[in-house]
């Protein structure tokens, strides 16, 4: 429990000295590249929600990134134009644009699992898949969007008394929304809901003969990680000031499993590490060679055999349950 | 039995698996404080009989009502709201918790808080305290924390039983709660089975005969779904069917 926290701590340590550190170091590329990292982390903390917790393997969960990216995109692109959307004339302010980036991802969430989660196993992985497709095309069709090219974004989204476009202030924004995300989901998992949630995942006859019918429980984690992805959408929309179809494309939805896979799934904490592994692989790894994927394969394969519960079951060590 | 009122009524119950009839005609009434055992030999349709009651079959036809209430279309996730608790032949547990944890989430499920994403359910004593009291019922106060993986074949049978008790309901379906215990174990459950008597009516499926006759008030004798006599103890161990389709055999 105490080696838990200590990890954590050290964890979150570190994000908050990266600024710091890169301005010692004199690297104006590492706040930059942190950033990605605690933005793929927030994602793929909330797939971790339903999949570590709730069995859920949704290979879908880059719809709701996209979705996320595209509400600060297209909004943008209105006022831009100076004309409105709906009749409604837009809004650049973070406060608006971004709730109602997580309410879209969350409504399309809902339409998404009330399908879904009729069914279970395979071909609940494959319904999720084909959902996210099914947007990804659509998002390649706006051609009024830029279709395959996708839309770029002029501004930020302005936070009251915040200079957003200031990269460290907008990497600690963004760390900010991951740490409180992360409050959240734990306080989720150890709520009675979220032991409820677990129960499905351990033995859902058992849950369903003590009274707990399955929809409900897991239409709403499926809804609540939605949204959580969805915002991470729009911080990445913010970061790269660009959107584009490939945000929602089935081989996002397969990073942040990877990602999940490799920092420790059911575990809240480590598809951070999980994000901050993958993304880093990537980066050393693609200065040497642009088939990376070929080095990462047995880094996930040893990962997997080695540790039940990832790169943070094997930092935490013991046997942890929680 | 001072009460006679019928607690379980099932009317004319069938279900059929392509020719096979699993449930044949049954007519059974559980007393609200009896102790009311099922038996009969291996494919007898038992278990098949527990699941349509708990309501993970459904009947082609025929009734089941709870206080005089059909409950025959409630589905399964309410039958412990409206007063049915089951336990399994083979364990249903949850192997990742612990012991506690199991049996409040049983006491979770008879509260509003079932639903509530903030509230830690690990430190809610409104949860915990009763979840104690049942295991201590059932004698397994002592390994309230340990993990239900590391739990002896015996003490999950216990937890199981405990888990049932903790939903608060009238009428206990135990499916074979005895199953794979040892001779010692079996005497064990026996005593707790028997300190619970009167305080639930119980539809016990069980295999040993001593045991069966030292709890039951009445015995149901089931052959190939269909239920061939109903009596006291006494009565089945002395009835000549019985014995040819069931007693004799053993």
């Amino acid at each position: 429990m105490t080696r838990k926290y200590i990890v954590v701590g050290i964890i979150f340590a570190l994000l908050i000295l990266v600024p710091p550190i890169a301005n010692v170091t004199d690297d104006t590329f590492l706040v930059s590249m942190v950033t990605r990292f605690v933005i793929y982390a927030l994602a793929a903390v909330s797939l971790d929600l339903i999949l570590g917790y709730g069995a859920l393997v949704s290979f879908g969960h880059a719809a709701f990134f996209g979705i996320g990216g595209y509400v600060v995109a297209i909004v943008g692109f209105h006022m831009d134009m100076g004309d409105t959307l709906f009749g409604w004339a837009g809004s650049n302010s973070a406060l608006v644009i971004w709730p109602l980036a997580m309410i879209m991802s969350a409504v399309v969430g809902a339409v998404m699992g009330a399908l879904s989660l009729r069914t279970s196993g395979i071909q609940f992985i494959m319904i999720t898949l084909a959902f996210a497709q099914m947007l990804y095309f659509v998002l390649v069709g706006l051609v009024q969007y830029g279709g395959d090219d996708g839309l770029s974004i002029t501004n930020r989204n302005l936070i009251p008394g915040l200079d957003v476009d200031d990269n460290t202030t907008f990497y600690y924004v963004c760390l900010v929304l991951l740490t409180v995300w992360v409050l959240v989901c734990r306080r989720i998992v150890n709520s009675p809901f979220g032991m409820v949630l677990r129960g499905f995942k351990q033995n859902e006859r058992r849950n369903v003969n003590l009274g707990y019918a399955p929809m409900p429980y897991k239409l709403s984690a499926f809804v609540i990680s939605a949204a959580g992805t969805g915002l991470a959408g729009v911080l990445w929309a913010n970061y790269a000031l660009y959107a584009s179809p490939d945000m929602a494309s089935w081989l996002k939805s397969g990073e942040l499993m990877a990602m999940i896979i490799l920092g420790g799934m059911g575990t809240i904490f480590g598809p951070i590490i999980g994000a901050a592994v993958f993304l880093g692989l990537e980066q050393i790894l693609t200065a040497w060679t642009e088939h990376w994927m070929l080095f990462l394969g047995p880094v996930l394969i040893l990962v997997v055999l080695f540790s039940r519960r990832g790169i943070f079951g094997w930092l935490v060590g013991g046997r942890n349950n929680d | 039995m001072t009460d006679k009122k019928p607690k379980l009524e099932i009317r004319n119950l069938r279900k059929s698996f392509g020719a096979l009839a699993a449930t044949d005609d049954v007519n059974l009434t559980v007393y609200a404080d009896e102790i009311h055992a099922l038996i009969g030999p291996n494919g007898a349709g038992k278990t098949t009989l527990i699941s349509q009651i708990s309501g993970e079959i459904m009947p082609d036809s025929g009734q089941i009502l709870l206080d005089g209430k059909d409950i025959t279309r409630v589905p399964p996730h309410q039958r412990a709201a409206v007063g049915l608790a089951r336990s399994f032949q083979i364990s249903q547990l949850y192997h990742d918790f612990t012991v506690e944890d199991n049996v409040a989430m049983a006491v979770q499920a008879g509260t509003s808080k079932r639903f509530s994403l903030w509230r830690n359910a690990r430190k809610d004593e409104s949860l915990r305290k009763p979840a104690r009291e049942a295991l201590a019922k059932v004698g397994l106060e002592h390994r309230a924390n340990d993990l239900v993986s590391s739990l002896a074949h015996g003490e999950k049978r216990q937890l199981e039983l405990a888990i049932a008790l903790s939903l608060n309901a009238p009428v206990l379906l135990l499916d074979e709660p005895m199953a794979g215990l040892g001779a010692e174990e079996s005497m064990l459950m026996k005593d707790i089975l028997q300190g619970l008597k009167g305080q639930y009516a119980m539809l016990l499926v069980e295999h040993d005969m001593d045991i069966v006759f030292a709890l039951a008030d009445r015995v149901t004798v089931l052959v190939y779904g269909h239920p061939i006599f109903t009596g006291t103890p006494d009565e089945v161990r002395d009835h000549p069917d019985v014995r040819d389709a069931y007693l004799g055999n053993e």
